[in-house]
């Protein structure tokens, strides 16, 4: 058992240094005669051993004298361990691949491939919306209509996106060009929501809903436009007049059903939707049901989509 | 190397009898052949070659002396001992049936050439046994001699437990019996005097790197007369005379046994160790060598399981202590002393395997000492030992 917890650990000692990487390959010889039922009698073990035992006992015998008599025991305790951590190494690169958490969907916990845990921040709702701020476990759809917001692909059924997002959320700006590309190419139904987490956005949504009403088309266009623009522009009633005149739309018809009170109950109707989902943070994306909180990578999503090997389709 | 060794851990050198450290004196001569005269010794004319030619005869005459032998031309240079022996196995006339007689713990390089002798010519090989503890058996040695008997080659002193062979009488017994006598010298030659003329010792070889010598070099001596008669083993350029298509005329003693272009620089090395070994002299090593080994041996024969190889009075073993605990790999041993305080000693069979598994041992530690080392490296070894000891 020694020689492969000694292969493990020297193999990644020998990425910084060429003694390591020699002692790995001796160690891997005697993985292979094990492995292949035949002795390892290259005395590979012996001089690992004497080597620790020759460190350890210039600071303490008894240490020493408990290692050589125990040291088949912990050879196979660190045998153990390895395996342990090796398979949830693995299931930790699965997860991440999946889900882009090392822990599992939506888990904040520390993903080491993932150290600043980008790919499940959000922008969060105010806990004090709520009695009892929710979690993952309580995203859900039932309940919630969404039929007044806008969608692309509406005619496809098969696979559905609610993209809940806030025009002026960093995390929502990240995964935006993501969904769209991914609704693009795959051909999804996909809804956006928008939710102004950032209060100065207000006026957003109430735009969005109008420009929507008016033509389904365009909305998306101006969409596009919101999340790329610089987010200094998002509260300047001037830039959101010029945008919605680059793609064609009267700007006095939209000003004034953006100034309709019929608007902001109807846009207030929609928040009310959103809620339902129990979402506490921008974006929140449902794929079929799923929600998926933070910016994810394309994989993630494509794989929900298409499954694992989403790159054939 | 001591000296230059300050970049790392001070090092305990306890490995002589494998290889020895080197002086300043072997170094720069191997230095200045490389940096001033670095041609070929006897086959062209010009000034550098004659300068090598002169420095290597130079090197041929320090060794004669340093053997004792009669005159230069005795002394073959060779690569190693092993080199040596097989130009013995290989060039003395040996017939189907004669007989060889080596010792029960000879180095490989003092056995398998006359294994292979052996099964090429047909010879035999005898054994001869040693006494208990492995002292030579002069008693046993006297009834394996027989007319049969041709050559007696023995380790003049063994790698294994240090013990030097009563090597004067061995060859006179011998000579009696009308046998030539081959001496393996590498652990004598470092260590002791050696006197050709007074031993009447037909052959003797010895190593360069065990001497304070280059790697790669060595001697064999042999009586002038003998090595006349001897065909050479490895032939070629530098070995004749002249040469037809047909056949060719070799060249006398030693330069027919050196064939092809040699180590002129490690020749040169090999003469400057032994004019400093001889600067030094044998009684002032030999003192200290045992002053160490009385110390280590005094102090780690009361380690419990420690089994010590060969006689228990250090006064005959020389620089050597050879010991295993027992149920204990001596390889482990050697690691923890080289991880702990970097002492560096051998461990294994010390290529005397047919000892060991005659003996059924499965290998030993052994601590070869030198002038070089020193009462606090003793002391450090023996600590370190003890604990290891303890742990083990």
């Amino acid at each position: 058992m020694f020689c492969i917890v000694a292969f493990a650990v020297l193999s990644i000692l020998g990425i910084f240094s060429a003694t390591n990487r020699a002692l790995a390959k001796e160690a891997l010889d005697c993985v292979l005669r094990r492995v292949t039922l035949r002795p390892c009698n290259t005395g590979f073990d012996e001089k690992i051993k004497a080597k620790i035992l020759g460190s350890v006992i210039t600071r303490s015998e008894v240490a020493a004298r408990f290692l050589n008599k125990y040291f088949e025991l912990l050879s196979w305790v660190f045998f153990v361990l390895l395996m342990a951590s090796s398979i949830f190494t693995v299931r930790g690169l699965y997860l991440y691949y999946v889900t882009g958490s090392c822990n599992g969907l939506n888990d904040t916990a520390f993903c080491v491939f993932d150290p600043n845990g980008d790919n499940n921040k959000v922008t969060a709702v105010s806990s004090n919306c709520y009695l009892t701020p929710p979690t993952e476990q309580d995203l859900t759809l039932q309940g919630a209509d969404f039929s007044s917001f806008p969608v692309i692909n509406q005619n496809v059924t098969d696979n559905k996106i609610v993209f809940i997002g806030c025009y002026a959320c960093d995390f929502t700006r990240a995964a935006y060009p993501v969904m769209r590309e991914l609704a693009s190419k795959y051909k999804v139904n996909m809804i956006y929501a928008d939710y102004p987490v950032k209060e100065k956005t207000d006026y957003l949504s109430r735009v969005g809903y109008c420009v929507n009403q008016a033509d389904p088309d365009k909305f998306w266009k101006l969409n596009d436009e919101l999340f790329v623009t610089d987010k200094s522009n998002l509260d300047n009633a001037d830039t959101i007049n010029k945008l919605m005149t680059d793609i064609g739309l009267d700007t006095g018809k939209m000003n004034a059903c953006i100034a309709d009170p019929q608007t902001e109950t109807a846009v207030q109707n929609q928040f009310s939707e959103i809620k339902k989902t129990k979402f506490y943070g921008t974006p929140t994306i449902f794929i079929n049901g799923e929600g998926f909180v933070g910016p994810k990578p394309y994989r993630v999503y494509a794989i929900r989509l298409k499954g694992l090997l989403y790159w054939i389709y | 190397m001591l000296q230059e060794n300050s970049g790392r851990k001070a090092i305990t050198y306890f490995d002589t009898a494998c290889q020895s450290l080197r002086p300043k004196s072997v170094i720069d001569a191997i230095n200045q052949y490389y940096l001033k005269s670095s041609a070929c010794s006897g086959r062209s004319m010009h000034q550098l070659a004659a300068e090598v030619t002169r420095n290597c005869d130079q090197a041929r005459s320090t060794l004669a002396k340093f053997l004792g032998a009669a005159k230069k031309e005795e002394v073959v240079f060779t690569r190693n001992t092993t080199e040596g022996i097989n130009l013995v196995a290989n060039s003395l006339n040996l017939q189907q049936g004669d007989v060889v007689l080596i010792s029960d713990k000879e180095h490989n390089s003092n056995l398998i050439p006359w294994q292979t002798q052996a099964r090429k010519k047909g010879i035999l090989v005898k054994i001869v046994p040693s006494c208990a503890d492995n002292i030579f058996d002069l008693e046993a040695f006297e009834k394996c001699l027989d007319k049969k008997v041709k050559l007696v080659s023995l380790s003049y002193t063994s790698n294994l437990d240090g013990v030097s062979i009563p090597a004067a009488e061995i060859i006179k017994r011998a000579h009696q019996n009308g046998s030539r006598v081959l001496l393996d010298a590498a652990q004598t030659a470092p260590h002791q005097k050696i006197n050709v003329r007074s031993l009447d010792v037909d052959f003797l070889a010895f190593s360069g790197h065990k001497m304070l010598g280059p790697s790669g070099t060595g001697v064999l001596y042999g009586k002038y007369q003998l090595l006349e008669e001897m065909d050479p083993f490895l032939v070629g350029g530098d070995t004749v005379a002249s040469s037809t298509y047909e056949t060719c005329e070799f060249l006398p003693p030693p330069e027919k046994f050196e064939a092809g272009l040699q180590d002129y620089a490690g020749i040169m090395g090999l003469g400057a160790a032994a004019k400093y070994l001889q600067d030094i002299g044998f009684e002032a090593i030999q003192k200290q060598e045992l002053l160490l080994n009385e110390t280590i041996t005094a102090q780690i024969k009361d380690i419990p399981r420690l089994k010590l190889i060969g006689p228990a009075d250090p006064k005959l073993r020389g620089g050597i202590v050879t010991f295993y605990l027992e149920g204990v790999d001596s390889h482990r041993i050697a690691l923890m002393l080289d991880q702990m305080a970097s002492i560096m000693v051998r461990s294994g069979q010390h290529c005397v395997h047919s000892w060991f598994n005659a003996h059924h041992i499965q290998g030993s530690v052994r601590a070869s000492l030198y002038f070089y080392n020193t009462q606090e490296e003793a002391a450090l070894f023996v600590s370190s030992l003890k604990k290891i000891g303890k742990v083990l």
